[in-house]
């Protein structure tokens, strides 16, 4: 196919995908603009794909909103390290799509932009907060989207939507050009349909930034061979990850995919990351506190939408600005972030939570040092829930991240891959590798992949 | 019963880079405004911070000046509150882990005479932009240009006792700061700026209650500022009252200090470190090679003066002064100048003329020349003022201007003898009271000599001549 | 721990939000419920200051003192809500500061 047509075929599924509410911004125009600009260009390593970005990440042809009344409209002067590289790699940039505004979310419901519907059912959630980008490569319009974790926000709506989500090591991909959320914890990462197409796209993203000083040293990720079975592979399953009240349907996905790995020749153990309950709890300070200090520049002087308030002074401008600017999940990350930092209140909250971070990067390390060479999980203790579900209780809505927020809290490299559905919902499973493991563990999931029926039923 | 002033500074220096603490653009002063800016310091959605290893080197050789303490690791952290000048919404700091602390300087206190002031700590920071309230009626203009400078705070402890002291410790500290070559020290640019911390107490009493004083736009305004709150706080504790922690600012028009309205919440900054940015770690041996490198100190280039130049410790302390005058002076000497001599040229000619213009227009070597000669007697050290007055605005040599205004001595004995002759034609009552045994009338004679010639005579040349055309 | 209306007031005047008098009573008990569920690490010894655990490369790479600014395809002037004269334009600081 030609880039003309790509870019014609890629309208015309956009569009049939308009239902979802997936993304905030399209055009045709704009993607005959990119067929035009790869037209001209060699061909490159992604030349034929096209890649969704989640609307978090800068591009200067199209707003970067971030799901958000504070930045609607705004169009940056600059672009994403990753997304300079996708284009000169040859890909073809297809849309922005909706998330959870500013990425605080599991489900996608808090967009100012409205929520983001499941592919299989409109009445469920994708996950969140990269459900947009999610939605759309499960909804077979792109192969591949860029979202973002922070606490698990690509590999949570992967598993979600039934498609493969990897999330590389902490500075493994530059954050250059990603809109600042938790800052030691925010990480470019890939939706794939399948597990290669998400590796492709790391391969051509990852790799030292200069101008992101949290980038390691070093080039790009460069797959691991292709293996044929698991023999050699030690895979341990951390027993706080199969609570008795599992999901019945997770758990027999689980068990049937655990058999696979046996079949498959590894060797599976039994372990323990005793610290794995405070990740949660931690994860819910870390977070809100660099948001807060993150989410202090929106403040309607520089850029950015403005509202002054009825005393037209600075102090009401700020709040008014950020008051009508920000929505409600927003606003209370911003106040607990607010609230664990400030005086008094540090070292019961943020010192406590940086000392259950050690904890829980103590745990992987141990068990990695024991010769473990990955960990495999359930991604979600439950399919997707219904809309509305969980949106009155927040605690409730973060406790479905509790199994992904660890290693987004120890920085590892952690996927989620489709291990079949039940009552025809998609279920994933997680595998979590040692700080410099991403192609490995792409290696071993590209194994599991072509072994696990990802569409049959678990039960 | 006497009250005794505590005070402590906080110099902020901005370091001499060329571009800013944590993004590539430049620090150029005097730009138009907001022309100086890129993604990062306009704090822009997406962007980052990348630490500038000039600005980390610069502090480092501060620190290192300053006898401190350097930290192999040190944190960047955000310090959170909003000002429209300060575009993330927090500044990029160093709070519990600072890049050097535990130093000292050593200064010469008018009270007191040598003194050694404890340096609390030195770290690193970007600096705000800034707001300008008078340049839209009704409205407040922000130009970020300044906006991620990088700059050194150092913080002395509570160590000095009036404000005469802590104005000499703020010149000892400049001095020491602009021969390391860590900045530009300049106040009327805005990269030099104070602040002071002051309080009163009986001596061996614990510390009072201080207050802060800011916008003081030099030193010696800090030492009015500071006498102005001594004797507010002094008042107020002799009424029975009591001091209130508080900030001030310094009015120099009326040289009153008042209150600022206190910030609302504003001492809540919630420090935490920048996970921007990971800890910076520092080398023993790259700190040793600074250490190698550092410039000689004002301290010791006194010292130096004195002892291997011959300078007493007056003429030396006022060469150190400036280290462009005391390198000035070093190339003069350099050159070939006796160094007491040179020092005279310095600080008279050279020094008034670098004060009122700030450039030296003469070369060293040129001035070399002029004092080689002076001393050889070419020209008189009166017609070498003169010729210095003129290199100031014309390229030439000294020896082409002596020529050229006709300043050279002259020692042709005929033209003397000339002169002489002339002189006691003129005089003869002089002449007969010489004769008559009164010796002192030489100087007379000389001078009158010196006068026909037009001021050309060399005078070294005139006195055996004169002896001999008196004696026949 | 209990978070009352003017807990939620003063923190949000810390972080300069503007909370509906309606919201506060309801934005106090959810921050209560967030605070009492991160209460679990009550249990664990706090790590001193602000130390933290750093995630990532373990020291700082450093940027050449060049001016080498990141271009930007807007200006200032077309990023500004309001811009006048090269400058960013704000209200008066009324309250908030001495001018």
């Amino acid at each position: 196919m030609s880039v003309a047509a790509l870019a014609r075929e890629t309208g015309r599924r956009l569009q049939e995908a308009e239902r979802l509410n997936a993304t905030l911004h399209w055009s045709q125009a704009l993607l005959d603009a990119e067929a035009a600009r790869l037209d001209g260009l060699a061909d490159g390593p992604l030349s034929g794909m096209t890649v969704a970005l989640k609307d978090n990440i800068v591009t200067t042809d199209q707003p970067t909103t971030c799901a958000s009344r504070i930045l609607d409209g705004y169009l940056s002067p600059f672009e994403a390290t990753a997304v300079t590289r996708l284009r000169a790699a040859g890909a073809l940039i297809a849309a922005k799509t909706n998330l959870d505004e500013f990425a605080m979310g599991s489900s996608t419901e808090h967009s100012a932009f409205g929520r983001v519907l499941h592919p299989l059912d409109p009445d469920l959630v994708p996950g969140g907060s990269s459900g947009g980008s999610a939605a759309l490569v499960a909804a077979g319009v792109t192969p591949a989207a860029l979202g973002s974790e922070t606490g698990g926000s690509v590999r949570q709506p992967a598993a979600f939507c039934g498609i493969v989500g990897v999330k590389p090591g902490y500075g493994r991909v530059s954050r250059f050009g990603l809109v600042a959320f938790g800052s030691s914890l925010d990480c470019i990462s890939v939706f794939g349909a399948t597990v290669r197409d998400a590796e492709r796209v790391l391969e051509t993203i990852s790799g030292h930034d200069p101008l992101d000083a949290t980038t390691h040293p070093g080039g790009s990720l460069v797959a691991a061979p292709a293996r044929q079975d698991l023999r050699g592979v030690v895979i341990g399953l951390p027993r706080e990850y199969f609570p008795a009240d599992l999901h019945p349907g997770v758990r027999a996905a689980c068990e049937r995919t655990i058999a696979i790995l046996r079949q498959l020749g590894a060797e599976v153990r039994d372990v323990s990351l005793p610290s794995t309950s405070h990740a949660v709890p931690a994860y819910y300070i870390v977070n809100p506190a660099e948001a807060a200090a993150n989410l202090a520049r929106y403040d309607g002087v520089r850029f950015g939408n403005r509202r002054v308030g009825p005393e037209a002074d600075l102090r009401a401008l700020y709040r008014s600005t950020r008051g009508d600017g920000f929505g409600a999940e927003v606003k209370r990350r911003i106040l607990v972030g607010t609230f664990v930092l400030s005086a008094g209140y540090a070292e019961r909250y943020y010192a406590r939570a940086q000392a259950a971070r050690r904890l829980i990067v103590d745990d992987f390390a141990r068990v990695f040092d024991a010769g473990i060479d990955f960990l495999f999980t359930p991604t979600t203790p439950t399919p997707a829930f219904r809309a509305g579900e969980k949106l009155s209780d927040p605690v409730a809505m973060y406790l479905a991240d509790i199994f992904v927020c660890p290693a987004s809290l120890a920085g590892l490299p952690a996927l989620s891959l489709p291990i079949g559905r039940d009552g025809g919902l998609p279920l994933g499973g997680q595998v979590m590798a040692p700080d410099g493991g991403d192609a490995d563990m792409l290696a071993v999931a590209a194994v599991i992949e072509g072994a696990v029926d990802a569409t049959g039923e678990v039960r | 019963m006497e009250w005794e002033t505590v005070i402590g500074l906080e110099m902020h220096v901005q370091l001499a880079t060329r571009s800013k603490m944590f993004c590539a653009c430049a620090t150029t002063y005097g730009q138009a405004p907001n022309s100086n800016v890129c993604p990062v310091c306009l704090g822009l959605p997406g962007a980052l911070p990348v630490a500038n290893a000039e600005a980390i080197r610069l502090g480092t050789l501060g620190a290192i000046a300053l006898g401190c303490t350097i930290h192999l690791v040190s944190i960047f952290a955000r310090k959170n509150y909003f000002y429209p000048d300060l575009p993330k919404g927090y500044q990029i700091s160093q709070f519990d882990k600072p890049l050097a602390t535990d130093g000292h300087l050593e200064f010469e206190s008018p009270d007191r005479g040598p003194t050694s002031v404890s340096i609390t700590r030195l770290h690193l920071e970007e600096d705000a932009g800034k707001s300008l309230h008078d340049r839209i009626p009704g409205q407040t203009a922000i130009d970020l240009n300044r906006a991620g400078t990088p700059l050194a705070e150092i913080v002395s402890g509570p160590d000095l006792r009036s404000p005469a002291e802590a104005r000499a410790y703020l010149v000892a500290l400049r001095q020491v700061l602009l021969y390391a070559g860590v900045s530009e020290c300049s106040m009327e640019k805005g990269s030099l700026r104070v602040d002071a911390n002051l309080s009163v107490r009986r001596p061996g009493d614990p510390l009072g209650t201080k207050t802060e004083v800011k916008n003081m736009n030099s030193f010696a305004n800090v030492e009015r500022a500071l006498e102005s709150e001594r004797a507010r706080q002094m008042a107020l504790l002799d009424g029975g009252g009591r001091v209130t922690q508080v900030t001030l600012t310094f009015n120099a028009a009326t040289g009153d200090v008042r209150p600022l309205r206190s910030k609302e919440d504003a001492h809540d900054y919630r420090y935490f470190p920048d996970p921007d940015l990971p800890p910076l770690v520092l080398d023993p041996a790259w700190i040793t090679a600074q250490t190698d490198a550092l410039p000689e100190l004002p301290q010791a280039r006194r010292a130096r003066y004195e002892s291997a130049l011959g300078l007493n410790a007056h003429d030396a302390s006022v060469l150190i002064q400036e280290p462009e005058v005391a390198r000035y002076y070093e190339d003069v000497v350099t050159a070939g100048a006796d160094p007491k001599v040179a020092a005279n040229w310095v600080m008279g000619e050279v020094l008034a003329a670098w004060n009122s213009s700030g450039t030296f227009a003469v070369m060293p070597e040129r001035l070399s020349d002029l004092t080689a000669l002076v001393s050889a007697g070419t020209v008189s050290l009166q017609a070498a003022r003169r010729i210095y007055g003129e290199m100031c605005t014309a390229d030439d040599t000294p020896r082409a201007v002596a020529d050229r205004l006709g300043l050279v001595q002259v020692r042709d004995e005929s033209a003397l003898t000339t002169w002489i002759d002339e002189a006691l034609a003129a005089n003869p009552d002089e002449v007969a009271r010489w004769r008559g045994g009164e010796a002192k009338l030489v100087g007379f004679f000389v001078g009158q000599v010196m006068k026909r010639s037009g001021g050309k005579a060399d005078p070294k040349g005139i006195q055996p001549l004169l002896m001999q055309r008196l004696g026949s | 721990m209990t978070i009352g209306p003017d807990t939620v007031r003063h923190v949000a005047r810390l972080a300069e939000l503007a909370v509906a008098d309606g919201d506060v009573d309801l934005l106090a008990a959810q921050l209560e419920s967030i605070v009492d569920f991160v209460e679990q690490l009550a249990t664990i010894d706090a790590l001193p200051g602000t130390a933290v655990v750093n995630i990532g490369p373990p020291t700082l790479t450093l940027r050449e003192d060049v001016v080498a600014p990141i271009p930007m395809t807007r200006l200032a002037a077309d990023l500004a809500p309001e811009f006048a004269q090269g400058f960013f334009v704000v209200p008066r600081l009324g309250g908030m500061v001495d001018e």
